[in-house]
């Protein structure tokens, strides 16, 4: 049988209904902004602040405790410096790819058990939308907002960052090439691993409460991994960064392309 | 048409071997308690369910291997309504033609002309939150034409609806049943808008379906004759009641508070019958045939299959409870 082309009208129908509904919900819209609003423009500029009031702090013990070729960058730099970019540029970074998944696991817990809660599903299931294009629009409604939310609040996190650190560096030193890789392209690579696991998991739970908890244990490791890793990832060469994504980007796909095989109206019918 | 349709959920069947046939133009009452398997029905008709076993055809359309093509065809009203709180009417209406591949001036006035049909002009661009469940089921039922559908499916139409929007709602889809010779499936267990509306009816009990027809054929199958009311202006004396009971072609007699209904084995029968009580002194001031109604139907198949139920759990210790069947008594 020929594969049918998607139906982006419909898409595009259930993604806008979607979006609109989310962003007359303060309870959703509220939590959602919150932490990147919090790690993108309040920590920086904290930070930003603190390194221009205070006069060389040591951060040479932290420094030595780290590899020698990783911390080489940061001890080149004048001593005022070090703080800020060490912070700024490079221990900040991996906290902001909680943002990616934190807002698309918020949208995503709604995706299907939040319809199950507000008893629209079945509705929409009694429409002509295919299996396929249902999944791939409720997929896109927590895709691109959480992409978008990145993408925004980095560029916040730039201005404020450069800004503040403007009288301690004189220069702009956000973003570095490998942040824009970070960012451009790991970011939506993690958006996507988290959204693969998230949007089956809401199809299989009632309510969005239940889905954002059982989300959040398959979530949170996930969250760890990344953190744990990004680091690591900013002191890395372009091209290997590039690999990383890469990596992400294909178990992603492998998982979501795996939910879009076993997802039917069927199975999810059956439980509402 | 169904062939041996059957559903399995994990808790139990859901539909077991349903076999019928709705012809164009028709509305069919699927009947039952909650949990008979009606909204399974509908699910597996519109291709949202596939079936474990047997087949639907709907709209000449296999609901397993062409859903989407059908449920381009069809429009429903769930039990809920299934409206986004969040949206307006409008907003609502809009998303429903989007998902449908509508857009353009044309669906816009189509909007605007269902918003106004069904009262809603005034609510159209405020949130469906605040709206009662009356305005939600008329929304809902909007949402359903929006694409003209040849066939209706309406899960439990009227319930949680007051008497005044029970009666608007039930107007309504009787107007739509007579528009454009369009099918219409209305699963419900109040019966009284079934009787109104419904062609044939189908009657499930726990899965099963347990009667099909038309009322009138259902209803020669459970009883032999007709009944009739008789107007006598008062309880019946006992002779005006062996008086009828006399005539021949009389199957059985109930008194009641303003006179007796009988039940005979031809029409004709009603007037030897008023012609036996005038000669017996007794007034008779009207004789109404009474065809049974949908909801006697339905209960007297309830009944009868209460009686060939055997139970499987102990008898109670204390006198046996009546059948649940409309009182009846023989003199």
């Amino acid at each position: 049988m020929s594969r049918q082309r998607t139906d982006w009208v419909a898409v595009r129908g259930v993604v806008g209904k979607d979006l609109r509904a989310v962003r007359r919900s303060k309870s959703v819209v509220i939590p959602m902004l919150a932490v990147p609003v919090l790690l993108m423009i309040v920590l920086p500029a904290v930070i930003g602040l603190s390194a221009r009031a205070t006069e060389g702090v040591g951060v040479d013990r932290l420094l030595t405790s780290i590899p020698g070729d990783l911390a080489e960058p940061i001890l080149s730099l004048p001593e005022r410096e070090q703080l800020i970019v060490l912070v700024n540029g490079y221990l900040l970074a991996p906290l902001f790819l909680i943002v990616p998944l934190m807002v698309s696991a918020v949208l995503a817990a709604d995706a299907f058990a939040g319809e199950k809660e507000r008893k629209t599903l079945e509705s929409l299931l009694h429409s002509p939308i295919r299996d396929r294009d249902l999944f791939v629009a409720k997929f896109l409604t927590a895709f691109l907002p959480a992409v978008a939310v990145s993408w925004l609040g980095f560029v916040a996190f730039a201005i404020v960052t450069n800004t503040i650190a403007w009288p301690v560096m004189h220069r702009m030193f956000v973003p570095t090439k490998l942040w824009m890789v970070m960012i451009l392209w790991v970011a939506p690579a993690v958006a996507t691993l988290g959204l693969s696991v998230m949007v089956r998991v809401s199809a299989r739970t009632s309510t969005s409460q239940e889905a954002n908890q059982l989300g959040g244990a398959v979530i949170l490791p996930l969250i760890f991994l990344a953190v744990g890793q990004s680091t690591g990832l900013l002191l890395v060469d372009t091209p290997v960064a590039i690999a990383i994504g890469a990596v992400i980007w294909a178990v992603a796909l492998v998982l979501l392309r795996g939910g879009v095989k076993r997802f039917t109206r069927d199975a999810l019918v059956a439980q509402v | 048409m169904t062939t041996g349709l059957t559903r399995q959920f994990p808790g139990g069947v859901g539909l077991d071997s349903l076999s019928i046939d709705v012809a164009p133009g028709e509305v069919l009452a699927l009947l039952g308690p909650n949990g008979a398997g009606k909204t399974t029905t509908v699910r597996l008709l519109n291709g949202v369910l596939a079936p474990d076993a047997g087949s639907a055809t709907v709209l000449g359309l296999d609901p397993v291997t062409a859903g989407d093509e059908l449920r381009a065809r069809t429009g429903v009203l769930t039990e809920h309504a299934g409206l986004d709180d969040r949206l307006t009417a409008r907003e609502n209406l809009r998303f429903a033609a989007m998902v449908r591949n509508l857009r353009g001036p044309a669906i816009e006035s189509r909007i605007e002309e269902l918003l106004h049909r069904f009262g809603m002009t005034e609510r159209a661009d405020r949130l469906v939150r605040g709206a009662s469940t009356g305005q939600r089921k008329r929304l809902g039922l909007a949402r359903a034409l929006l694409h003209d559908p040849d066939v209706l499916f309406l899960d439990e139409p009227t319930s949680g609806l007051d008497p005044t929007a029970t009666r608007d709602v039930v107007e309504l889809i009787g107007s739509l049943a007579s528009e454009h010779g369009r099918t219409i499936v209305l699963a419900t267990h109040f019966l009284g808008e079934a009787g109104r509306l419904a062609d044939r009816m189908a009657v499930l009990d726990r899965g099963s379906l347990i009667a099909f027809g038309r009322p009138d054929d259902l209803a020669a199958e459970l009883w032999d004759g007709m009944e009739c009311d008789l107007d006598l202006g008062g309880s019946p004396s006992a002779a005006a009641i062996d008086a009828a009971n006399a005539v021949s072609g009389v199957r059985d007699t109930t008194p009641h508070a303003r006179g007796i209904t009988i039940r005979v084995s031809t029409p004709d029968v009603v007037a030897g019958v008023v012609r036996s009580l005038v000669a017996h002194q007794v007034d008779v001031h009207a004789a109404v045939p009474r065809p049974p109604t949908l909801e006697d139907v339905y209960f007297e198949i309830e009944a009868r299959r209460a009686l060939e139920t055997p139970t499987t759990t102990p008898p109670p210790t204390g006198p046996p409870a009546p059948p649940p069947m409309r009182k009846r008594v023989r003199t």
